[in-house]
C-alpha cells in the first residue's frame, strides 16, 4: 500500500513546467461603498511562464496582484496558486507559500531606516537562510543591478529608481517560484530597464513563474509571451505576443 | 540561520530601536516589584512574629478559691468540652505564692509579711496551636469567664487585639498594593510592546508579506517581555535586599526589628517573585502582539 505523505510546502506540490501556477475563476473585487475594482476575471498562468498584465492606471492590475499574493481577498470567485485555494491557507502554510512568492510592490514597501542590504536580506531571513549565503546573494543581486556601492546606504536616502531596483532585488532574493512585479520600470531609464528585465528573464529561465503588471509597452512587446489587458476591472484582451 | 538566532537578533534590534521606552518599562517593573516585595516582606515577618508570639499564648483564669480535686476534674472536662487544649494546669494559691517569690528572686523577702494565700488560685490554659485565631481566642476567653468560680480571664487582650488588627491591615495593604502593582507592571509592559508594534507596523506588515511565520514575528516581543520581567524583578529584589541590609545595620539593638527577628525572603519566595514577574510581563506582551498583529 503506498504511503501517503502530507506535503508541507504547498507551492512545491505541482511545481512542474506545464502545470498551472495561477488559476482565477470568476474573480471579482468590490470595495465599499460599491466600487468594482475587478469583475469576473478568469485566466490561468502556467508554471514557468512569463505573463504580462497591462492596462491604464486604475484598470485593476495592482488589485489583481494583491489578490494573487493574498494581500487582499476577493469578494467573489476562486483563486488557486500551485493548485491550492490561497484564501483557505492560514498560519504556517500561508507563511510558507508567501516565502515562495516574491513580490515587488508599486510602493516598494522598503524599510527606510534600514540599509539596502538589510532590506534585501529580510526575505531570506524569514526562510532561515544561512547568514553567509544571504550576504553572498545580496552582493550578487546588487552587482547585477549596479547598486554595489549602495550596500550600506539607508534606503530612505536613495532615489526612486534605486528604491525600485532594491524592491525588485528583494522580491527575487529568496529564489521564489512565483514572482509578482508591479510596474518594475516606472522610474527607470532605458539602460536600467534592460538590466531589470535581464534579471527577471534570468529568474524565469531558472524556472520561476513571473507576472509583470506594467503599462510600459517597451518591455511587453518583445518576446513570445502572453499579455492580458485589463480595462475598468475587466479582461479586455488576452493574447500571445509573437514579436 | 536557525529560528532562535533570527529571534534573538530581531529582539536585539527592537531593544536598540526603542531603548528609551524599554528603559522606562524596566524602571516601572523594578519599582513595582520593589514596592510589592517590601510590603510582602513586612507581611511575612509579621506573620512569623505572630507565630512566635502565639507559641507563648496562654489564658489565665483567676478563681475565687482553690478548687478541690473533684472540681478540678469538672472544670477540666468543661474546658475541654468547649475547645481542645494543649494543656490545663491548676495553680493553687500557695503555688502562686511560690512562683511569685521565685520570680522576685533576691527581693522575695518583701513577701515575708504577706499571707501565703494572698494571691488568687488560677488555671493556665494553653489552647491548641491550630485554634489560635483572634476570634477563637476571644470566644474561648468569654467562655472561660463563665465557668463557675471564675473571677477574671487574662491573655494580654489588648496586645493580641492590636497585633491582630495590624496584621490584618498589612494583609490588606499587601493584597491591594500587590494587585495594583501587578496590573501596573503588566499594563506598562503591554503598552510599551504596543508602542513598539505601532512604531514598527510597516516592518511587521512586510514580514508577514515575505512569509514570516506567526512565531517569527511574535517570539521577539515575548522575549522582550520575559527580559523585562526578569531584569525588573532582579533589580527590584536587589534594591530591597540592599534596603534590608541597611536597615539591619542601622537599627540593630533593642528595637522593633530585634523583637520581630526580621529576616529576608527564603530562596523559594525569591524564585517565585522572579517567575511571577516574568509570567506577568510575558502575558502583557502576548496580549499586545495578539491584539495588534491579528496573525
Amino acid at each position: 500500500m503506498p504511503k501517503i505523505v502530507q506535503n508541507q510546502d504547498p507551492i512545491e506540490t505541482k511545481d512542474i513546467p506545464g502545470n498551472t501556477m495561477i488559476e482565477m475563476i470568476k474573480v471579482s473585487r468590490t470595495y465599499a461603498p460599491d466600487i468594482k475594482a475587478l469583475s469576473d476575471i478568469s485566466f490561468t498562468v502556467d508554471t514557468g511562464e512569463l505573463f504580462f498584465l497591462i492596462g491604464r492606471s486604475g484598470a485593476g492590475k495592482t488589485t489583481l496582484l494583491k489578490l494573487i499574493c493574498n494581500m487582499d481577498t476577493p469578494s467573489k470567485g476562486l483563486i488557486e496558486v500551485a493548485g491550492h485555494n490561497i484564501n483557505n491557507l492560514k498560519g504556517k502554510k500561508l507563511a510558507h507559500l508567501r516565502q515562495k512568492i516574491g513580490v515587488a510592490y508599486q510602493d516598494f514597501k522598503l524599510l527606510s531606516d534600514r540599509t539596502v542590504a538589510e532590506n534585501i536580506a529580510i526575505s531570506m531571513e524569514v526562510s532561515y537562510k544561512k547568514p553567509r549565503a544571504i550576504r553572498q546573494r545580496v552582493r550578487d543581486l546588487l552587482e547585477q543591478l549596479q547598486l554595489t556601492d549602495k550596500h550600506d546606504a539607508l534606503t530612505g536616502d536613495l532615489s526612486r529608481g534605486e528604491q525600485q531596483r532594491i524592491a525588485l532585488a528583494r522580491s527575487v532574493a529568496n529564489s521564489p517560484r512565483l514572482i509578482l512585479v508591479d510596474e518594475p520600470t516606472g522610474n527607470l531609464d532605458a539602460a536600467t530597464t534592460e538590466r531589470v528585465m535581464d534579471l527577471l528573464t534570468r529568474c524565469n529561465k531558472a524556472g520561476a513563474t513571473i507576472v509583470i503588471a506594467t503599462h510600459d509597452a517597451s518591455i511587453y512587446q518583445k518576446g513570445n509571451h502572453r499579455v492580458m489587458e485589463l480595462r475598468n476591472g475587466k479582461i479586455h484582451s488576452l493574447s500571445r505576443n509573437s514579436r | 540561520m536557525n529560528f532562535w538566532f533570527a529571534v534573538f537578533r530581531q529582539a536585539g534590534r527592537n531593544l536598540r530601536q526603542t531603548w528609551t521606552s524599554q528603559f522606562m518599562t524596566f524602571l516601572t517593573v523594578s519599582l513595582s516589584v520593589l514596592i510589592f516585595a517590601f510590603f510582602y516582606l513586612i507581611y511575612t515577618n509579621m506573620i512569623g512574629a505572630g507565630d512566635r508570639l502565639s507559641d507563648d499564648l496562654r489564658l489565665i483564669v483567676y478563681l475565687e478559691d482553690d478548687p478541690g480535686p473533684e472540681m478540678q476534674e469538672q472544670l477540666r472536662r468543661k474546658i475541654n468540652n468547649f475547645d481542645k487544649t494543649e494543656s490545663i494546669q491548676f495553680i493553687s494559691k500557695s503555688d502562686a505564692y511560690e512562683r511569685f517569690a521565685e520570680q522576685l528572686g533576691e527581693d522575695s523577702d518583701v513577701l515575708t509579711d504577706m499571707p501565703r494565700d494572698f494571691l488568687p488560685a488560677s488555671i493556665e490554659v494553653v489552647p491548641l496551636k491550630s485554634l489560635r485565631g483572634y476570634n477563637q481566642i476571644k470566644l474561648f476567653s468569654e467562655y472561660l469567664a463563665t465557668l463557675p468560680g471564675s473571677e477574671k480571664v487574662q491573655y494580654g487582650q489588648e496586645w493580641v487585639e492590636r497585633f491582630y488588627y495590624f496584621t490584618r491591615l498589612i494583609t490588606i495593604v499587601v493584597l491591594l498594593s500587590g494587585t495594583l502593582l501587578i496590573l501596573t507592571a503588566t499594563f506598562m509592559v503591554a503598552y510599551t510592546i504596543r508602542l513598539t508594534i505601532m512604531g514598527r507596523h510597516e516592518e511587521l506588515e512586510l514580514l508577514k508579506l515575505v512569509g514570516a511565520t506567526n512565531n517569527y514575528i511574535r517570539t521577539p516581543f515575548l522575549l522582550e517581555g520575559t527580559l523585562q520581567g526578569l531584569m525588573g524583578s532582579i533589580i527590584g529584589l536587589s534594591a530591597l535586599y540592599i534596603l534590608f541590609q541597611w536597615i539591619s545595620l542601622h537599627f540593630t539593638g533593642p528595637g522593633l526589628i530585634n523583637l520581630f527577628h526580621f529576616t529576608f525572603f527564603p530562596p523559594m519566595v525569591i524564585v517565585s517573585i522572579i517567575l511571577g514577574s516574568i509570567g506577568l510581563c510575558t502575558i502583557g506582551s502576548f496580549t499586545s502582539i495578539q491584539k495588534f498583529l491579528k496573525i
